[in-house]
């Protein structure tokens, strides 16, 4: 027997029932991390509990054979599930050691051991480095190193420890599950134990998970899992990604990773690039991610690729990719295309691929390849006749927005003028002025959009609690109590507000109808709260306000209606906001004065007291007849209707 | 539109409906109004304006050949900007938008003033909320309408018509 005395290992012995009612003992010697060693008796190999065992004497002190100890091992019987190759390949030396196994066959997998605990997947199993008795034999490296892929299909939607332990709960084979992790909806992990692989098996559906379904466990024979092979360092890396950027082509925007392994340059500096290894592929897909995301066409041909799930990645990392070159692979169906479903490509090379061969004719095969790919043009060099649709388009262009809407000059010219009176009155501080631009029964309501935040404490928090919102309230006579009814009781509320700011300049304006009565329109805007006192924040909103009015003295206009919605300005809004200076008394675009209106312009301020701006504008409205102008002023200054903005200089 | 005192006393109990009655005899007359008629027409506002915009938005959304009929011949529509007018200029336009998903959000009303109206009966119907255009994401919106009573050819009773639509995108200007 050869031993080997490891500190920090423990053996851990389990007594099991297979599924013959007989004993099987595993040892198993486990360390801190994941890798699950089998106990240094050459005799412990994983037997595979399978079926057709025909062993009948077992117990478990069988330690007392010549070969060392069998501890109650036994074999499959004639043909081992897991390990078929195994037909033919046995060096059954221990066939002559018991004869009361009749059938007993004992398939050796002998992973080799390093002393630092890992698996080197290129050194045969039962190999090197093992002394002991017979039983060895050569296998092919591939698939016969005992590890096997554990799948749930849904898997994805468990929680990783839920799922673990809930297996190891009921799973009486102990292992250790290694490389958890998920892929689309599925979980996977790997064990590299047989015993342990049929009892993960016989598991599937025993477990019923938080939604009532039963957890469904697939378990099949598989390479090692990726972390075994070798990852590339960040030197080769950065190798690999200067030999990339050889084989890329920027006017095409192609990538040519023909035979990659092969490139001088890698062969060269020792490293090696198998694209059929996850990692590799990984390795490339990052490249190319944080290089050349905008690549178009991708050359793949002759890199033993057999499966797509470690390219699937390129359908979000590439997603301008049209043309691909997959030819002269090992893909072996052509469900492997659905891997890369989402890629809208227009060339695809597949010849010379296993899946090729499955078709009963080119256009069964080009069926199956549109199928993933409707838009395909070009397959294997061949172009495709064009797809056929169906016209069922239906129009999905909106109209291009514009901005304001005034109708006509005269109605632009109101508008703009009350506008501007309004809100200098309105953002002054002090809004008791406007009782004069509304009606003895006006009415006023705001409305404020719900916020799942807690409204106080939200900068719209000041208008929430007076927000009308009929699919909100109910009540009548709430509803009644939010809408503000006649001028005192408007201009009272609106002297209660915060104070404000409005950026004229933003304004668009909308004007819904005119008549001989009534004139409505809609303004929107943005306009910032100010400070007070250090109590209210500097936030930005924006607002959206129907004026409904009716014409008033010297066209001038008088509100009736006015309904106010306030919310928060969105971040574009805010950068786009205040870029223009503070409010001017004229949107419209300033004429160049003429000489004499210079003359007058400069008279008239002198006169009256205002200010440039606003003598220019009471001029302009006058159609520069001074002395029209000076009456006009005068009579609105004795009415207290001009505000004091007109009177700074 | 004017109903006689005899029909006004009778109508007043009968609860408004949107489709074919509106009965706006208890809105009447037209004089000032003491405050709790006013208070009868600002309620009775609240559940027309709900009605509305049931029937409205469930129009556009799901019966879009049909919405031109609660139009007024002349009504106006400004569509972020855009100007329409007219039966026949509206029909175009609402066919030529995608199919929509209408979500509102806020609802408020206001009777309008009769001195702006003169007696005719008005109504201020405002309204945000979220709009999905086949093809387009999704997008905020804030719409409002004057709804007047006209007398109606296929009714004995009046019906709210839009006189006015005015809507915009919260962002259009992005």
């Amino acid at each position: 027997m050869f031993r080997r005395s490891y500190p920090e290992l423990a053996v851990v012995s389990h007594v099991l029932k297979d599924d013959r009612e007989d004993f099987m003992v595993r040892r198993e010697v486990t360390r801190a991390d994941f890798t699950v060693y089998r106990e240094h008796d050459d005799r412990t190999a994983p037997f595979p509990s399978r079926k057709g065992r025909g062993h009948k004497n077992r117990s478990f002190d069988r330690r007392d054979r010549r070969r060392g100890g069998h501890p109650g091992g036994f074999g499959p019987g004639p043909r081992s599930r897991l390990l078929d190759d195994t037909d033919g390949d046995v060096t059954m030396s221990d066939s002559s050691q018991d004869s009361s196994s009749q059938n007993r066959f004992t398939p050796y997998v002998r992973p080799s051991r390093k002393p630092d605990g890992r698996f080197d997947r290129r050194q045969m199993p039962g190999g090197r480095g093992i002394p002991g008795g017979g039983g060895r034999r050569e296998r092919s490296v591939r698939n016969r190193l005992g590890w096997y892929k554990v799948t749930i299909p849904h898997g994805k939607k468990y929680d990783k420890k839920w799922l673990i332990t809930a297996l190891q709960n009921i799973c009486p084979v102990q292992y250790t599950p290694v490389q958890y992790h998920v892929d689309h909806n599925r979980a996977h992990f790997y064990v590299e134990d047989s015993a342990a692989a049929g009892a993960l098996r016989k598991c599937s559906h025993k477990i019923t998970d938080s939604d009532g379904y039963k957890v469904e466990l697939h378990v099949n024979p598989s390479n090692p899992p990726s972390f075994l092979q070798s990852d590339l360092k960040p030197e080769q890396l950065e190798h690999l990604k200067q030999c990339m950027a050889k084989r890329f082509d920027g006017s095409q925007q192609a990538l040519d990773l023909n035979n990659i392994r092969t490139d001088p340059d890698l062969v060269s500096q020792n490293i090696e690039v198998i694209l059929n290894r996850k990692t590799n592929m990984e390795a490339v897909l990052k490249i190319i991610e944080e290089n050349i995301p905008e690549l178009a066409c991708l050359n793949l041909s002759n890199n033993r690729i057999h499966k797509l799930d470690d390219l699937a990645d390129v359908v979000t990392k590439v997603p301008n990719l049209k043309a691909l070159n997959l030819s002269q692979n090992e893909l072996k169906t052509d469900r492997e295309l659905d891997k890369l479903k989402g890629l809208k490509l227009v060339e695809l090379w597949l010849s010379n691929n296993p899946l090729c061969d499955h078709f009963k004719d080119q256009p069964a095969y080009i069926s199956a390849v549109r199928q993933r790919f409707p838009r395909l043009l070009k397959l294997d060099g061949c172009d495709l006749p064009p797809p056929i649709g169906f016209d069922v388009e239906t129009p999905t262009a909106i109209p291009p927005s514009k901005g304001s809407c005034f109708g006509s000059d005269e109605i632009k010219a109101l508008i703009l003028r009350f506008l501007q009176q309004y809100y200098s009155i309105y953002d002054s501080g002090d809004r008791q002025p406007l009782l004069d631009a509304y009606h003895d029964g006006a009415s006023l309501s705001i409305t404020t959009p719900y916020t799942s935040q807690n409204p106080s404490r939200s900068s719209l928090g000041e208008y929430y609690k007076d927000s009308r919102n009929l699919k909100r309230i109910k009540d009548s006579t709430m509803r009644f109590r939010l809408l503000k009814h006649t001028r005192l009781n408007v201009v009272a509320f609106l002297n209660e507000l915060p104070k404000t700011q409005h950026d004229i300049a933003s304004f668009t304006v909308d004007v819904n109808t005119y008549t001989n009565t009534l004139l409505s329109f809609t303004v929107s805007g943005v306009f910032k709260e100010v400070v007070v006192d250090g109590k209210s924040r500097e936030s930005t909103m924006a607002f959206s306000r129907v004026f409904i009015t009716v014409p008033a003295g010297n066209s001038g206009l008088c509100i009736v209606n006015d309904q106010l919605f306030i919310r928060m300005a969105t971040t574009e809004e805010i950068r786009k906001a205040f870029v223009a200076p503070a409010p001017t008394p004229s949107s419209s675009p300033v004429p160049t004065l003429t000489a004499p209106q210079q003359e007058m312009l400069t008279a008239f301020s002198l006169k009256s007291g205002m200010n440039l701006e606003w003598s220019q504008k009471c001029l302009q409205d006058n159609e520069w007849d001074f002395n029209r102008a000076a009456q006009i002023f005068t009579q609105l200054k004795a009415e207290g209707k001009i505000p004091d903005v007109a009177f700074i200089k | 539109m004017s109903a006689c005192p005899a029909e006004q006393a009778q109508c007043r109990a009968v609860l408004p409906s949107w489709n074919k009655h509106s009965s706006f005899h208890s809105i009447l007359p037209p004089r000032p109004a003491a405050s709790s008629d006013f208070r009868t027409h600002a309620d009775q506002s609240c559940r027309y304006a709900e009605e509305f915009v049931n029937i409205y938005y469930d129009c556009v959304d799901k019966k879009r050949r049909n919405l031109t009929r609660l139009y007024l011949d002349k009504a106006t529509l400004v569509w972020n900007g855009n100007a329409v007018s007219g039966q026949d200029a509206l029909g175009e336009f609402f066919e030529s938008l995608p199919s929509s998903e209408f979500q509102v959000l806020t609802l408020d009303c206001q009777p309008v003033h009769e001195q702006a109206t003169q007696g005719q009966t008005t109504l201020l119907v405002v309204t945000c909320g979220m709009v999905k255009f086949e093809g387009n994401k999704q997008r905020f919106f804030n719409q409002n309408f004057l709804l007047t009573a006209q007398a109606s050819p296929n009714s004995d009773q009046p019906v709210w018509k839009i006189a006015s639509d005015c809507f915009r995108f919260q962002d259009w200007n992005n």
